[in-house]
């Protein structure tokens, strides 16, 4: 891994890395507001049949249950879109962006090896991706605490939604960047990447959302991440394995394919 | 010059590159040794590039091999690279950044001190407030100079440079000329890949002339040269003298008081034959490598005309 590299990387994302924290945090605030000031409000209406009751079980998540919401915050559009930002956004633009600017060419005239810059591209991936994430989490905790519903979950499980979120995201980073250095163009990289992350989005909603296919979830990486019922102390460690996996393939693959890419003059 | 204790600074032997059917490169071989600048010529297309490429690591030879500084082009890449500087052709830089905070970032990267940065800028003329300007500001000649300059900042042992001079001013490609005149002397070894067959006449000690991969002729610039056809005029008093038998002349026409001739090989035995108070003026226009390179390729396509 290289030192200046990385730093040089975080360098380069950390106006957008402010933003999106800043925004994360509040939105990870606002769940907890949210459950507590509103959640009746919601029951009242679901028992009414003005909603459909499966629409508070919006992907794995719950309005009805703190450990619901937190999942529900967290499988929220908008936290996908603030952790995707980084976990296909910029992973997807790190070679293939540069090889289509031509910039990876500079880059790679130094004494440094193709392993090794993409070993240091995950790792920037791994840190900005993690911190979107405990950014969420902390703006959560900050929230429960707020509102006083810290005896609702053990928060001593935290470390574990952690890392049940780092490894979903990571195998999503990881897939960017395996796609990044496989393709020439960013357009092919990012589309095939968001289509990724599309897809496994689109399986977890449509399950939770619509019982018939309730199975089409078990396809979705979404679906192994479960805040709720790991902070309900029900942590599965198939779903640690699962995630573990889909992450270090694509990690693989890119180790292997990309040190041994021809790099043709950019066109 | 070579020192006899080193290997070549670059040397290949057969190296060959295909992508898919296509033959990039094809079994070229040369040696380029310390010291020296070696001229790559040869027109878009000719693999120029790709010869670059492969030494450097981004492209895997697919037969053949390769040593940069004596190390092995495929397994010592990084180590060649530290040792190395290299310009790519049509450089492209980061936008974002000021000219200063690229040659800074490129440099940390290189893991070097940029000691020669200060003397670069101030003979390419990029003094501190263009350096301090984004470079998405900068023009293309901007671009090339801090493409030059971080390729030379920390005064490597072997600059490769593709097509160094594309974007600058003739101002700055004289310039650039004195600078890698400078540069051998301090005895750095410049592989220099150009179109441009005046700037490769001007200041390399020899040269490549490479066509769709294949090495047409290695030679020195001055023995490639001498090779060549002049180009004579002269204007005569009276009657013309009989200059058949002059070795290496031909394509003879007498035009009233004008002779026009093409000359090939030594000089003396026509001007002795020439040696006459009737001689009005004469015009021996110097052999230019463009001529020797228009004959390379016209011979290999009149080869390729009668192939069968």
């Amino acid at each position: 891994m290289n030192v200046r590299l990385l730093l040089q990387t975080l360098r380069w994302n950390r106006v957008r890395l402010l933003v999106v924290l800043v925004a994360a945090f509040g939105w990870g605030l606002l769940i907890p507001i949210i459950y507590s000031q509103f959640a009746d409000a919601f029951r009242e209406l679901v028992d009414s049949g003005i909603i459909p009751r499966n629409l508070m079980n919006f992907g794995s998540g719950s309005l009805f249950t703190l450990p619901g919401a937190i999942t529900l915050g967290l499988q929220h559009p908008l936290a996908i879109a603030f952790l995707g930002l980084f976990a296909i956004g910029s992973t997807t633009t790190s070679i293939a962006g540069e090889r289509e600017r031509g910039t990876l060419e500079v880059l790679l005239a130094r004494p440094i090896s193709r392993t090794s810059l993409y070993l240091t591209l995950a790792v920037a991936a791994l840190i900005l991706v993690a911190l979107v994430l405990l950014a969420l989490l902390g703006g959560q905790v900050v929230g429960i605490a707020v509102q006083g519903l810290t005896d609702e979950l053990d928060l001593a499980a935290m470390p574990l939604v952690v890392v049940n979120g780092l490894l979903l995201w990571s195998a999503f980073a990881a897939f960017g960047l395996g796609a990044s250095a496989t393709f020439d163009r960013l357009a092919p990289a990012l589309g095939l990447s968001l289509a990724y992350l599309l897809v496994n989005y689109f399986l977890e909603i449509l399950g939770s959302l619509w019982t018939d296919v309730a199975w089409s979830q078990e396809y979705s990486l979404f679906h192994h991440f479960q805040p709720g019922e790991i902070l309900q102390g029900n942590a599965d460690p198939i779903d640690f394995l699962i995630l573990g996996l889909a992450a270090a393939i694509p990690l693989v693959y890119a180790l292997v394919v990309f040190p041994r890419r021809a790099l043709a003059a950019p066109a | 010059m070579q020192s006899d204790s080193l290997p070549p600074a670059i040397r290949t032997d057969r190296l060959t590159k295909h992508y898919g059917a296509v033959r990039a490169l094809e079994e070229l071989t040369l040696d380029v040794p310390h010291g020296e600048i070696f001229g790559f010529l040869g027109p878009n297309g000719a693999g120029k590039s790709t010869m670059i490429r492969t030494l450097l690591g981004f492209l895997h030879p697919t037969s053949g091999s390769g040593q940069v500084l004596g190390l092995d082009i495929v397994a010592d890449s990084v180590a060649i690279r530290r040792r190395t500087g290299y310009l790519p052709g049509g450089i492209a830089l980061y936008d974002s950044l000021s000219g200063e905070a690229a040659l800074d970032y490129l440099c940390d990267l290189q893991g070097a001190e940029p000691v020669r940065r200060e003397e670069l800028c101030q003979r390419l003329q990029m003094p501190v407030s263009v350096l301090r300007r984004k470079v998405r500001d900068y023009s293309r000649g901007m671009r090339q100079k801090i493409g030059i300059i971080q390729a030379l900042q920390h005064d490597p042992e072997l600059a490769i440079l593709d097509e160094p001079t594309e974007g600058l001013d003739p101002l700055m490609q004289q310039a650039f000329y004195r600078l890698m005149e400078d540069l051998r002397r301090a005895g750095r070894t410049i592989f220099f890949s150009s179109h441009i067959l005046s700037e490769v006449e001007r200041i390399c000690d020899r040269v490549a002339i490479i066509r769709a991969g294949h090495l047409m002729t290695l030679q020195d610039v001055d023995e490639l040269l001498a090779r060549r056809r002049r180009h004579i005029q002269l204007r005569w008093r009276g009657t013309a003298p009989d200059l058949t038998g002059v070795p290496g002349l031909a394509d003879l026409k007498v035009e009233g008081d004008r002779i026009s001739a093409t000359l090939l090989g030594e000089v003396a035995p026509f001007v002795r034959a020439i040696a006459s108070p009737a001689l009005v003026d004469l015009t021996i226009e110097p052999a230019r490598l463009e001529d020797a390179f228009m004959e390379y390729y016209a011979d290999e396509e009149a080869a390729e005309a009668v192939r069968p």
